[in-house]
């Protein structure tokens, strides 16, 4: 299968911000390739430069050195073809869910009888009908990533950026929403990149998993996760999934200071 | 105590005053010429509904007023709302404009009366410039603060989205930006609606401001007290529109 992102020798250093302060190297020499219609998750201790990598892929901010190519074009500027889901809500809040939902192609001049049928359709698909006229702050927050994952889903993206859209979230509700995730993905079949912190949840929801150093952060370990998709939670209990979720705790342990 | 018996203490105190205030000219402790009683008061003011002022019908004088105030302020809506999203979205805009901000911030704009008549001539012009520049002040100022507070993330996911620049400043950082924005709206309201009538007591022929000062040359002085309470009430009442006007833009708040 052909690689739709791939990272070449990436690093990315920030000035310091305030006076006296080093530049701070976030991503150091990070090789990476994702297959087209592949879940994949990056996990890391926390500052490992996890979201800078995410941030790199969205165009939200640009490498130091080395190259990203998403679909062969360098990612140069956001845009909708990669769509991001914020960990924060991030959603207009002056905006109803479904204008919220159909905010991208509205603004970007699609015809409207195409984009609404898109939007009653992912409404529907991420649990939300019925709330199309409702307002952010009615929601609850894993109403709030549904409304963010439609409104992702909408621009029909090739890539999903995902930056720990559900470590906000109770145990039950981002467990319903690890569910969903997969039952869209089953749907839609987009390419996605998530972060996050969550061992178990990396386990869950990928096709392969890559293991970050502390900072400044590189790819350690790649490893596959050999259950099949469709995914129930029930698999958490199995003896693979334990033996999976120790080793890469205990890679991940070796990266604390 | 329930919310309704707050309201009915509220117009206690008015009643109160307006008692003490006749109990102490009945009483005749003070000059009716210098203070007349409420009942005087009510008298002159249907003798002004009637007849008007100046030969001006009554409703000329305030609409006079209100006009100055809503086109200055207008004005400074149009260019404050504009000029404080792009000083708060970039920094070297900010650094451009902010020392003339900065310095004509704390200078009253009253104190610009003076070189306003001297610019511009004691008509029109010269009152609703300087209504426009006191509102330009607050909006902007208010304006760019609230941009300074819209979250990253928010920005960010409209130029994930794909949008333009210009549609990132009308239909993310503007509404982001709103409840900064409007409270720069209820303050410029305020300041504006006083201003009018300092200006109105300088020069004019028309206006609230103008009544007070004409009637206090000619010793006119239930008509000085009867402009007052009718600036202060009409105060009230634009109090109370910015209010319901914010309450409705911005519904979306959950409040």
């Amino acid at each position: 299968m052909p690689a739709r992102i791939e990272l070449a020798r990436v690093g990315k250093v920030f000035a310091g911000l305030h006076r006296g302060q080093a530049p701070v190297a976030a991503l150091e020499d990070v090789d990476l390739a994702i297959a087209t219609e592949q879940i994949v998750t990056v996990i890391g201790p926390s500052g490992c430069g996890k979201t800078s990598l995410l941030n790199l892929v969205a165009g939200f901010e640009r490498p130091t050195t080395g190259t990203i190519l998403v679909d062969g074009r360098p990612p140069e500027r956001p845009g909708p073809d990669r769509s991001f889901v914020f960990q924060s809500t991030a959603l207009f809040a002056w905006l109803t869910v479904e204008d919220n939902v159909v905010f991208g192609p509205k603004h970007r001049g699609e015809a409207p009888e195409r984009y609404r049928r898109r939007a009653g359709e992912l409404i529907e698909a991420v649990g939300l009908g019925g709330w199309e006229r409702h307002y952010p702050y009615q929601l609850s927050g894993g109403m709030r990533q549904r409304v963010q994952l439609a409104r992702a889903l909408i621009n029909q993206p090739a890539v999903l950026l995902m930056d720990e859209p559900f470590g906000a979230l109770d145990a039950q509700t981002r467990a319903r929403m690890q569910e969903l995730l997969l039952g869209i993905w089953g749907v839609y079949h987009p390419t996605v990149l998530l972060v996050t912190h969550d061992v178990e949840e990396a386990i869950l929801l990928s096709h392969e998993v890559h293991v970050m150093t502390r900072s400044p952060g590189r790819i350690k370990q790649s490893v596959p996760v050999p259950f099949a998709i469709p995914r129930s939670l029930d698999l958490v209990g199995s003896p693979e999934f334990a033996a999976l979720k120790y080793s890469l705790l205990k890679s991940l342990w070796e990266e604390m200071p | 105590m329930p919310g309704r018996a707050y309201v009915l203490l509220s117009w206690l105190t008015v009643a109160a005053v307006v008692v003490a205030w006749w109990a102490v000219t009945a009483g005749g402790f003070v000059s009716p010429f210098v203070l007349p009683s409420p009942l005087e008061l009510v008298r002159e003011l249907r003798e002004l509904a009637a007849q008007g002022y100046a030969e001006k019908p009554l409703a000329q004088h305030v609409l006079a007023s209100l006009a100055r105030t809503f086109t200055g302020l207008g004005l400074g809506l149009a260019v404050g709302i504009p000029v404080g999203l792009v000083m708060g979205a970039s920094p070297a805009v900010y650094a451009i404009l902010s020392p003339i901000f900065a310095f004509l911030r704390p200078i009253p704009p009253i104190a610009f009366i003076p070189l306003m008549i001297l610019f511009f001539g004691i008509g029109e012009f010269s009152k609703i410039f300087l209504i426009f520049m006191a509102a330009l002040w607050y909006v902007v100022l208010n304006t760019s603060a609230g941009v300074r507070t819209v979250s990253h993330d928010l920005l960010r996911a409209g130029q994930n989205l794909g949008l333009t620049r210009l549609q990132l400043f009308r239909h993310v950082l503007f509404w982001a930006a709103l409840p900064h924005i409007l409270t720069g709206v209820k303050t410029a309201t305020a300041v504006s609606w006083a201003i009018v009538v300092a200006a109105e007591l300088i020069a004019a022929q028309a206006g609230l401001g103008f009544l007070v000062m004409d009637a206090a040359t000619f010793f006119r002085v239930p008509d000085v007290y009867l402009g007052i309470i009718f600036i202060g009430v009409i105060g009230l009442a634009l109090e109370a529109v910015t209010r319901s006007l914010e309450r409705a833009l911005l519904h979306w708040q959950g409040r």
